[in-house]
């Protein structure tokens, strides 16, 4: 197999604070392979967004700090560039796309101003800049690209400003874009814009893709493969295709199971008992135990092993332990 | 359906104006256009659309919270404007709202108890201080909370729970009609299915009738018995959930419900 674009290993990214050390991300693996699209999903304080974070290294600062584990981008750890080493890498090799495009454009520039930038930070000179911002605008979308370059970005829709977050972030072509919830703002007509937008600029360039959202439609509609996060962990770990056809977490189950549909009206929907553990301090065991419907049957006071299942699929629960015999046992391991 | 409708809305308009500025003429912007609709007892109907279709606004309205251009709102076959302030007053015990940020909905000052038994202290519910806090005990384990909740502020609770909180005040003053304003937008999918089911099984008890605010489609298909699309302050299509949904016959219709990704990968609406 070929070397993967991004490789995390064992990430490990805390936040201090007055009531403890938080262990937002608590020993993270996964691969982004050159022209993939790579989904993590979970709810608000799973993690994902300060992994998308460990990555730039753009952590807020002093609270959070990568405490160990390793970032390899084309095989060199990101983790030991200097500030401006990164620099270089950042918006170079890999940029990024946040949820908000209000709060990521400068309102004090015009739009010229802040797409011209990052080529001419890397290298650019003023008028191939005007010329690849023309030529940028008009790529995702923007009909009317000389005259968006000279408005601010009060004047524009949130989609509109979305599409000038992605043409900035695609200036340098790089090989890796992370986008954090990049359509979570956004009406759903909008979204499917910028999604098909995303998916043409990753076959266009053979862009990869991190792709950190809430959404499992937008999971659906996007990713190869995903990673499920929950309390810090990666809990699931599959083929897109895998994952909805047979979710093998409980957790990963439960959300599928919570989503309102026309095919269960009438009927209650799976509600996920109890509240995530506080992530300054996360159980030693299972960290989905108190919430689990299969807790019951497993040694959850022992932290999970992360089963390979093979093609791409790994599960951290007890239930797929290859070792495990109870009864109950089918042979995937699920319990029906 | 024999019964009359709980709401009716005719003809509601509003238009807010729009302050001129240097080579730029005063304008007025029409939010809601001639919106009419009914709502049945016990039924839910959803206002769907994208920001700025004027959805939230048709819903402030029917509240009085916001004063219509024209057109009007009849409960119970009954306009708002033409009670008197007495009346009124009593109206206003039977419509009730959640709004969808249950951060910004609840006073922060204020415990649990005190959200919860205020509505009930100035409707006259209840004849004493402690039947009151009985009332309210009831209530917060109708939604599902521990009755511990009561002496409790909001911020110790996580947004699903304030959600509730915030349902369980708007049903402190036993309202027949309830405005759900995208409730469960700003919520996690795990919690947003408790805050549905809650509001499934209070319409089976009590016979409630909802006004659901909302851009979710999901929601709509699970919850909703009539649709309403809502397109620059119009209602441009109506009809059951699944006459809305399987067959519209509008195109900006369409292309809204193409819109939403599904959750099969094998069916790619959007990017193929």
């Amino acid at each position: 197999m070929s070397q993967p674009l991004l490789e995390v290993r064992d990430l490990h990214t805390f936040l201090s604070s007055p009531r403890g050390t938080a262990r937002a991300v608590d020993g993270v693996n996964f691969t982004v392979d050159p022209g993939q699209i790579r989904a993590i999903v979970g709810e608000s304080g799973c993690g994902k967004s300060m992994t998308a974070l460990s990555i730039m290294q753009l952590l807020p600062e002093p609270a959070g700090y990568i405490d160990r584990g390793q970032i390899l981008f084309e095989g060199r750890d990101l983790l030991d560039l200097t500030w401006s080493q990164m620099g270089d890498v950042r918006g170079n090799d890999i940029a990024m796309i946040f949820q908000e495009p209000m709060t990521s454009l400068n309102p004090t520039f015009t739009i010229g101003n802040q797409v011209r930038e990052s080529a001419i930070v890397h290298g650019k000179s003023k008028a191939e800049a005007q010329e690849l911002a023309l030529d940028l605008l008009s790529r995702v979308g923007i009909e009317n690209p000389g005259a968006t370059l000279r408005q601010y970005p009060y004047e524009l829709s949130g989609g509109m400003r979305q599409r000038v977050m992605i043409s900035i972030a695609l200036a340098n072509r790089p090989k890796l874009l992370i986008a954090d919830e990049p359509t979570t703002a956004l009406d759903v007509t909008v979204q499917a814009q910028i999604l098909r937008l995303m998916r043409d600029m990753q076959r266009d360039f053979g862009m990869a893709i991190l792709l950190i959202t809430h959404d499992l439609g937008v999971v659906a509609e996007m990713a190869d493969v995903v990673s499920v996060m929950y309390a810090g962990q990666v809990v699931e770990e599959s083929p897109v295709h895998e994952l909805f056809r047979e979710p093998k977490h409980p957790y990963t189950r439960d959300l599928l199971a919570s989503l309102p549909s026309r095919e269960a009206r009438g009927k209650a929907l799976r509600v996920i008992g109890g509240t995530v553990p506080p992530s300054t301090a996360w159980p030693k065991g299972c960290r989905y135990a108190n919430r689990c419907q299969f807790c019951d049957q497993v040694p959850w006071e022992t932290p999970p092993p992360n089963n390979d299942l093979g093609d791409g699929v790994r599960v951290r629960c007890h239930l797929f332990d290859p070792g495990r015999t109870d009864e109950g046992r089918t042979e995937k391991g699920v319990p029906a | 359906m024999s019964d009359a409708p709980i709401l009716s809305v005719k003809g509601l308009r509003k238009e807010f104006g729009q302050r001129g500025g240097f080579l730029k003429p005063k304008g007025l912007k029409v939010a809601v256009d001639d919106v009419s609709f009914d709502i049945p007892k016990g039924k839910t109907l959803a206002l769907v659309g994208e920001s700025g279709s004027g959805k939230s606004t048709v819903g402030l309205m029917i509240l009085g919270l916001l004063e219509s251009t024209g057109g009007e709102v009849l409960f119970e076959g009954r306009s708002l404007a033409s009670r008197s302030a007495a009346d009124r007053h009593r109206f206003r015990r039977e419509m009730q709202v959640v709004f969808q940020d249950p951060y910004a909905s609840l006073n922060a000052r204020m415990t649990v108890r005190e959200a919860v038994t205020e509505g009930m202290r100035i409707h006259g519910i209840g004849a004493s201080a402690a039947e009151r806090d009985d009332r309210a005990k009831r209530l917060v384990e109708q939604v599902n909370l521990d009755a511990s909740a009561l002496d409790r502020y909001p911020h110790e609770f996580s947004g699903g729970q304030r959600q509730r909180i915030a349902i369980a005040r708007a049903l402190s003053v036993e309202p027949r009609f309830l405005v759900l304003d995208e409730p469960t937008s700003a919520l996690d999918v795990s919690v947003q299915s408790q805050v549905l089911n809650l509001l499934r099984q209070l319409q089976n008890d009590f016979g409630l009738s909802y006004l659901f605010v909302t851009h979710n489609l999901g929601v709509v298909e699970y919850l909703a018995d009539e649709v309403c699309v809502m397109q620059r302050g119009r209602i441009v299509e109506r009809g059951t959930v699944d006459e809305v949904f399987d067959s519209p016959k509008q195109e900006y219709t369409a292309r809204l419900l193409g819109s939403i990704p599904s959750t099969d990968p094998n069916v790619r609406r959007l990017t193929g």
